[in-house]
């Protein structure tokens, strides 16, 4: 079963394999409860480290994520896929608490950002693309604001749809183009920042 | 979404071109870009750096750089290493302070005055209920509290450094535990001497400490003698207590305070200004002996012909009384108890014993002995202790029962948290000192006195109700309850059903006041139980002030 991947990845086999197991789970059976967990603790702590910024919050998140998974999962509707429904319950979850310890830098609720952001100019963001690698990638993510950073990773790891993200972070459908544009803009300015300090550093004798 | 005005007319803005991308355009917008990129290098370079920035976005954070953390597919028992390390590591520190300091050094007295190691045991908790000396402990106990509270800072620090308050809480607290001891060390001790003797003439104006073999005070001392050896002798003046654990004491002198001993011999010829309680082999008061207030001895052997002020306490073998007491007289002789001729007593007497007392016609008695004939029975006190132990089991019972309908969740977390035995037993270990500590310095400090008071309140209810966590959590072992599913059981391999916790209650309870039947195993359960129960209602309160986006697992 490789559940950890998209619903869209998975073989019918693997998805009726799913589909059984969480049927299993949500009559009560520790065995199946115990093989959904093992197969999607993995990608849902990877999810837990791209949204929060600490490790032992990722892994404590994951572990009250999935207690969360257990109380609701007779409330899980089962026309949809399943990793759609966990990804809500964790991006919920994470944003949480986030929002709880008040660590959202950016605008509280609705109050998108609306000044204009620079047009860029393709050809250097081709050679800024060029530049950076998946770990700087990974490290200018962290130095994002906390809606930013959600939305990039509620769009680019959950594959969440537009309707689902702006369902998670309480914005509304129409910000959320915006919200996620932003977050790319904050992005290359991070990179950059990386890139002339390495430079910078790459100098220094 | 429309072209950016800032733009040549036609191209599409960069939101448009994202949207695009991510298939969120509507359909004829989206027509009208793809036909316009066909033929416009600049918006068909953009649309291509946007695609070539999501495919990098996503692979790095999709990338699998890390691997997942261990803990998450341990059983659930091992899921707080750190807990575990800290309370061991601190309850072996502990212990290894404590033994070096105290106990060995005790240990090694005690032998010396004739007590072999098997009886170190007996006498460590016969005399922990009669000792007044828990004040010398405070040292100890503060040193466990100052631990305990590092432990506590070290999770509440790792847990929210960004909390200056917290930070502030803890260090604030760690300041007043650590400036304690230093005021309450005032203390004069003499270790590792095998003779103290204290000149007539001399005075001591502290409280005197003293491990030795031969203890002589022939001066005056003003305050207590703690003093741990084979023969003490007061001959001169203590203005405070006497307490002395070891084989001989003798009291020829004036002791203003109350005298504790346990040991082999008390012999009585002075004067004592309080209480006497004593419980050694032998008890000589001789006539010239006076105690002002009462008088409460277990011995084998009683001989009293002094002045006793106020009531009289004895259980022995052989009680005989031949001297005066204020009060009332209550006197258990397993063998035999004689009132001579010369004694006097103002109060009742209540005798208990395998035959009537002798009274010696000369004796003056207030009133005839009231007296109770008790042959020697072994299980006099099995069946009183029965009777008791019911009473206990269903008091626990009870409170087991209440707090499972009034807290349901609580209960249930908390059996959870006694599934971590380890770190369970070793939190709650550190709780059973640390909180009453941490309680008196909340009364004695700014946090103040309801604060204080009210965590006392607490602490003894769980104190004594913690094992119902514990019953449970056995009744679950006993009954195979206990499935897992080899994942954790926050994660939800906990099954749990409250009708099926009643019955796993009382069987626990009944498991838990059976083994603590057993003689000196049954202490140490007792003291299991309680720190394991401690441990877990500790962790559960943790964790709910910790994380307090966790959602109780509620059936």
């Amino acid at each position: 079963m490789e559940a950890g991947k998209r619903s869209e990845g998975m073989n019918a086999t693997d998805q009726q394999k799913l589909e059984d197991c969480i049927a299993r789970a949500r009559s009560g059976s520790l065995e199946a409860w115990g093989e959904l967990y093992r197969e999607f603790a993995g990608p849902i702590f990877r999810f837990c480290r791209r949204a929060l910024p600490a490790r032992e919050d990722a892994e404590d998140a994951t572990t009250e994520i999935f207690m969360k998974v257990r109380e609701k999962l007779g409330q899980y509707d089962s026309s949809r896929p399943f990793q759609s429904w966990l990804y809500k319950v964790s991006a919920n979850h994470c944003w949480d608490i986030l929002r709880k310890r008040r660590i959202r830098q950016d605008l509280e609720t609705e109050d998108v950002d609306e000044t204009p952001l620079e047009h860029p100019d393709a050809s250097v963001l081709d050679r800024l693309l060029e530049e950076s690698s998946s770990k700087n990638v990974r490290g200018a993510l962290g130095k994002l604001p906390a809606r930013s950073r959600m939305a990039l990773v509620l769009r680019y790891y959950s594959d969440m749809s537009y309707d689902e993200i702006a369902e998670s972070l309480g914005v509304r459908r129409n910000f959320v183009g915006v919200v996620l544009l932003r977050a790319r803009h904050q992005l290359r300015e991070a990179l950059a920042g990386q890139d002339s300090r390495g430079m910078a550093a790459g100098r220094t004798p | 979404m429309n072209a950016n005005p800032n733009q040549q007319e036609n191209h599409f803005d960069e939101i448009a071109c994202l949207q695009y991308l991510e298939g969120q355009l509507e359909r004829a917008r989206a027509l009208e870009l793809s036909a316009h990129a066909e033929n416009c290098g600049q918006c068909r370079g953009l649309l291509g750096a946007l695609e070539r920035e999501s495919r990098l976005l996503t692979r790095a954070i999709r990338e699998e750089d890390e691997p997942v953390p261990a803990r998450l597919f341990r059983p659930v028992r091992e899921r707080m290493p750190w807990a575990w390390i800290i309370s061991f590591g601190m309850a072996a520190a502990g212990t290894y302070w404590l033994w070096t300091t105290i106990i060995d050094p005790w240990k090694a007295q005690l032998n010396e005055a004739g007590f072999g190691g098997t009886n170190l045991v007996t006498m460590l908790f016969f005399q922990g209920a009669l000792w007044k000396g828990w004040g010398s402990m405070w040292t100890l106990v503060q040193a466990m509290a100052v631990m305990a509270m590092c432990g506590v800072g070290y999770v509440l620090l790792r847990r929210g450094l960004r909390r200056m308050n917290t930070i502030a809480l803890v260090m604030s607290a760690l300041a007043v535990a650590l400036l304690l001891p230093a005021g309450a060390s005032a203390a004069e001790v003499h270790k590792n001497q095998p003779n103290y003797t204290l000149a007539s003439g001399e005075t001591v104006n502290n409280d005197l400490i003293i491990f030795g073999s031969v203890v002589r005070i022939d001066g005056t001392v003003n305050g207590d003698v703690i003093a741990f050896g084979a023969n003490v002798t007061v001959n001169g003046h203590v203005t405070g207590d006497v307490l002395f654990g070891g084989s001989n004491l003798f009291i020829n002198g004036t002791v203003d305070g109350n005298v504790r001993f346990g040991g082999s011999m008390l012999t009585l010829h002075g004067k004592v200004g309080k209480n006497i309680l004593v419980g050694c082999g032998t008890v000589l008061a001789d006539s010239s002996s006076e105690i002002g207030w009462g008088a409460t001895i277990g011995a084998g052997d009683v001989t009293l012909a002094g002045h006793i002020g106020r009531d009289l306490l004895v259980g022995a073998g052989r009680v005989q009384m031949d001297g005066f007491v204020g009060g009332n007289v209550k006197m258990q002789a397993s063998e035999a108890g004689e009132f001579g001729s010369n004694s006097q007593v103002q109060g009742k007497i209540e005798y208990e014993g395998p035959k009537q007392p002798d009274v010696a016609s000369g004796a003056k008695l207030a009133s005839a002995p009231v007296v109770t004939i008790r042959k020697k029975e072994m299980d006099t006190f099995a069946g009183f202790s029965w009777w008791h132990k019911a009473l206990a089991w269903g008091a626990s019972f009870v409170f087991g029962l209440v707090l499972m309908l009034l807290a349901p969740g609580f209960f249930k977390e908390t059996v959870e948290s006694a599934n971590r035995y380890g770190a369970s037993v070793g939190i709650g270990f550190l709780l059973v000192f640390g909180i009453p500590i941490a309680a008196i310095i909340a009364c004695i400090t700014i946090v103040g006195l309801a604060v204080g008071i009210s965590t006392l309140f607490i602490y003894l209810i769980f104190f004594n109700g913690a094992k119902v966590f514990v019953a449970v959590w056995l009744g679950r072992m006993l009954l195979g309850k206990g499935g897992y599913a080899g994942i954790s059981a926050s994660a939800g391999g906990f099954a749990w059903k409250t009708s099926e916790a009643v019955g796993q209650l009382a069987l626990g309870l009944l498991v838990i006041y059976g083994l603590r039947l057993i003689p000196y195993a049954g202490i140490w359960t007792a003291i299991l139980v309680v720190c394991w129960g401690l441990g877990a209602v500790g962790i559960t309160l943790y964790r709910k002030i910790a994380n307090r986006n966790a959602v109780p697992l509620t059936a």
